[in-house]
């Protein structure tokens, strides 16, 4: 029969409990958070940026046929010159908006949109039903047309291509680094922001060279390569043709330039316009890099759909919605036509969610 | 593998809820710092939430994803999916929180560092041989997640109940957020469980895991609200006590000591099965009516994209 503990024995327990406790008392008031490490790249906390809900505030006529508004929010997401965000209208369509007003403030978020008459209904929706006190909701911001650091810079916007390009042309000159502008457009009347871009090129009025169809016709794109200063970056972004015409002309221009482009059309960013739709529901393959199998991608199946099926049944996955995160791959090769809502800038650069994003060309290569 | 499939507690409701994340957002822009007004006490406990969750959610679905291919119960199998699906975006929820606690003024990344390193490195994959030591870890971590998952949904159930919240006034945009996460886990609270006994359902694991689980719980939980008092930049010389969550749990606040010590015979008991505590009903209603979660149902991602063009 166990004997119950004597005196002594409780006291040593009992003063070595205190010591224990005074000790450890002692150690947390030192570090508060001790005895845990941390992790040395915290995960949690950065912020999902997911969709918010702004406020019209603003709607101004810009040009003929353009819009601005204006959409306020508290804390904002950063950005940087050459960002957009997605735009959830009324009728649930997502269209593309480069954010083109300043982008130290925090407060709201500035975007500029034509009205395509035969486009497919996204700017008209902006035009006819985003009013003063509409609440709206944007995702994102995201940036696949960042302005990169270069000793000079010449910017080639056409009409409603100049969103991306204006925010550029204020970072360059605030930071006083050498830049030209080529602005053209259909009529003086239905270009844009050509007030304050005729300010911003100040006395040097050289640095802005504006071209209006119904004037002077087309910009002379070879004389404004030619002039470039050798390496500096070109930025363009405007119609199909325009873009098509400043990549074949660029071999003939000065020496070393680098180009840029942002386009309306294919892809999922479609700043500032309308254009065709992608791609859609083309067949393409993937290859499982670590599997060793090809699968076809029917036209109207998504990739985790024709892996599970062909390939690899216990694949994970959950939403099919492109939201949850949980059916996450990454990429080896190709180019991926990503639909998701959920992965930033950098998640998009070596994986996709395969639920409901494609390629953009015809194979893809996942780490599988 | 249990050999007593057929004395398994099995689950008392006949009814099958089928699980779907729901796409929610919230938006915290008017969400105060004491979010239940005059209670910084009460209002950090709840907020430890915040500290937990993000990673500790993000855990769940990285151990279930490996052990999706040992399932061989098709019901379950689509069960295990959904459950993921919810666990992730309660994640992402939780997760956006913090920057506004951040923009409040009390930033939170010196606690949430460590516990993205518990459940990152601690209980992450660790460097064992295929086979039984592996196999014995991720099983370890299923049961590990059974018995949290005891726990969220005692949370949710009480969350569900908790009118003192509103009599006291709590920020809506917050208290939605813990409802719709609280009525998810009273909706999919079987599944933790229902996967450990499928996989493995021995009882002295579900005891030791349990341990395991509880005093972590316990041990975060107080220092996650030691954490906030400390830090709060309102409360010059903020502090927790065991008295303040006590004086919680008699005002309806916070979940009182006596329910939660009651809570622990119920998960070591050899007859248990989650679907006898909670009300999947209860739970139903409240999504049916959460500000957030209907409006995930109104817009769904790509509605106007029926194959997702640009």
């Amino acid at each position: 029969m166990p004997s119950l503990p004597r005196i002594p024995t409780v006291l040593i327990a009992a003063g070595a409990a205190l010591v224990v406790r005074r000790a450890l008392r002692r150690r947390i008031g030192r570090a508060p958070l001790w005895p845990m490490p941390a992790l040395e790249n915290p995960v949690s906390g950065r912020g999902r940026s997911g969709p918010r809900q702004l406020l019209v505030v603003e709607r101004a006529e810009e040009a003929e046929g353009v819009v601005r508004l204006r959409l306020e929010g508290a804390g904002l997401p950063g950005w940087e010159p050459g960002a957009h965000v997605d735009l959830v209208l009324p009728s649930g369509a997502v269209r593309q908006y480069s954010l083109c007003g300043d982008p130290a403030d925090t407060g709201s978020y500035t975007i500029a949109t034509r009205l395509i008459e035969d486009g497919r209904g996204g700017s008209r929706e902006v035009h006819e039903q985003l009013h003063e006190g509409t609440a709206v909701e944007v995702r994102g911001p995201r940036n696949r047309f960042r302005l990169e650091e270069c000793h000079a810079y010449l910017f080639i916007a056409g009409g409603i291509g100049i969103t991306p390009i204006l925010p550029m042309v204020r970072q360059a000159e605030s930071e006083g680094v050498p830049w030209r502008l080529v602005y053209g457009g259909r009529t003086r009347a239905s270009m844009p922001f050509l007030e304050e871009i005729e300010k911003l090129a100040g006395a040097a009025s050289d640095r802005v060279t504006v071209v209006a169809e119904d004037e002077d016709g087309l910009p002379d794109l070879a004389a404004a390569l030619a002039d470039a200063p050798p390496h500096a970056a070109v930025y363009c972004c405007g119609p199909d043709p325009l873009m098509d015409a400043v990549a074949a002309l660029l071999p003939q221009g000065a020496r070393g330039l680098t180009l840029y482009t942002e386009r309306f059309a294919p892809a999922a960013a479609v700043p500032g316009g309308e254009g065709a739709p992608s791609r859609e529901g083309a067949e393409f393959e993937v290859e499982l890099r670590r599997t060793g199998r090809t699968v076809t991608v029917p036209a109207d199946r998504s990739v985790l759909r024709a892996i599970r099926d062909q390939a690899l049944p216990d694949l994970p996955y959950s939403c099919e919605q492109g939201f949850c995160g949980t059916c996450q791959q990454r990429v080896l090769a190709g180019e991926v036509d990503h639909r998701d809502e959920l992965l930033t800038d950098a998640e998009r650069d070596d994986s996709l969610l395969i639920c409901v994003s494609r390629a953009r060309g015809e194979r893809l290569v996942l780490d599988l | 593998m249990s050999n007593t499939a057929s004395l398994r507690p099995g689950s008392v409701a006949s009814e099958h809820t089928p699980l779907k994340a729901r796409n929610v957002a919230f938006d915290w822009a008017d969400t105060p710092l004491h979010w239940i007004p005059g209670d910084p006490d009460s209002t950090h406990t709840i907020n430890v939430l915040h500290l937990l969750l993000p990673a500790g959610e993000r855990w769940f679905v990285h151990v279930y994803k490996q052990v999706l291919p040992q399932i061989r119960d098709a019901r379950l199998r689509e069960d295990v999916l959904g459950f993921i699906g919810q666990e992730a975006m309660h994640s992402q929820a939780h997760d956006d929180v913090l920057p506004h606690l951040k923009r409040l003024g009390l930033d939170p990344t010196p606690y949430t560092a460590q516990v993205d390193w518990l459940f990152e490195k601690l209980l992450g994959d660790r460097t064992l041989p295929p086979g039984r030591a592996r196999q014995w870890w991720l099983m370890e971590r299923v049961a590990i997640i059974a018995a949290i998952e005891h726990y969220t949904a005692f949370l949710g159930d009480w969350v569900l109940n908790a009118g003192a919240l509103d009599a006291r006034g709590a920020d809506p945009t917050m208290l939605d957020l813990l409802r719709w996460h609280g009525a998810e886990e009273v909706e999919h609270r079987s599944v933790a469980f229902d996967l450990f006994m499928h996989v493995d359902g021995g009882y002295r694991r579900r005891v030791r895991t349990w341990a395991t689980a509880f005093a972590a719980l316990v041990f975060l939980w107080q220092r996650g609200t030691r954490f906030f008092m400390a830090n709060d930049p309102t409360l010059p010389d903020g502090r927790a006590s065991f008295r303040e969550f006590a004086r919680g749990g008699r005002q309806g606040v916070l979940p009182t000591p006596g329910a939660m010590a009651r809570s622990i015979p119920q998960y070591l008991s050899r007859a248990y099965h989650p679907s006898r505590y909670g009300s999947t009903a209860q739970a139903a209603a409240y999504l049916a009516q959460s500000p957030a979660a209907t409006a995930a149902e109104a817009h769904p991602p790509h509605p106007a994209r029926p194959t997702g063009a640009a």
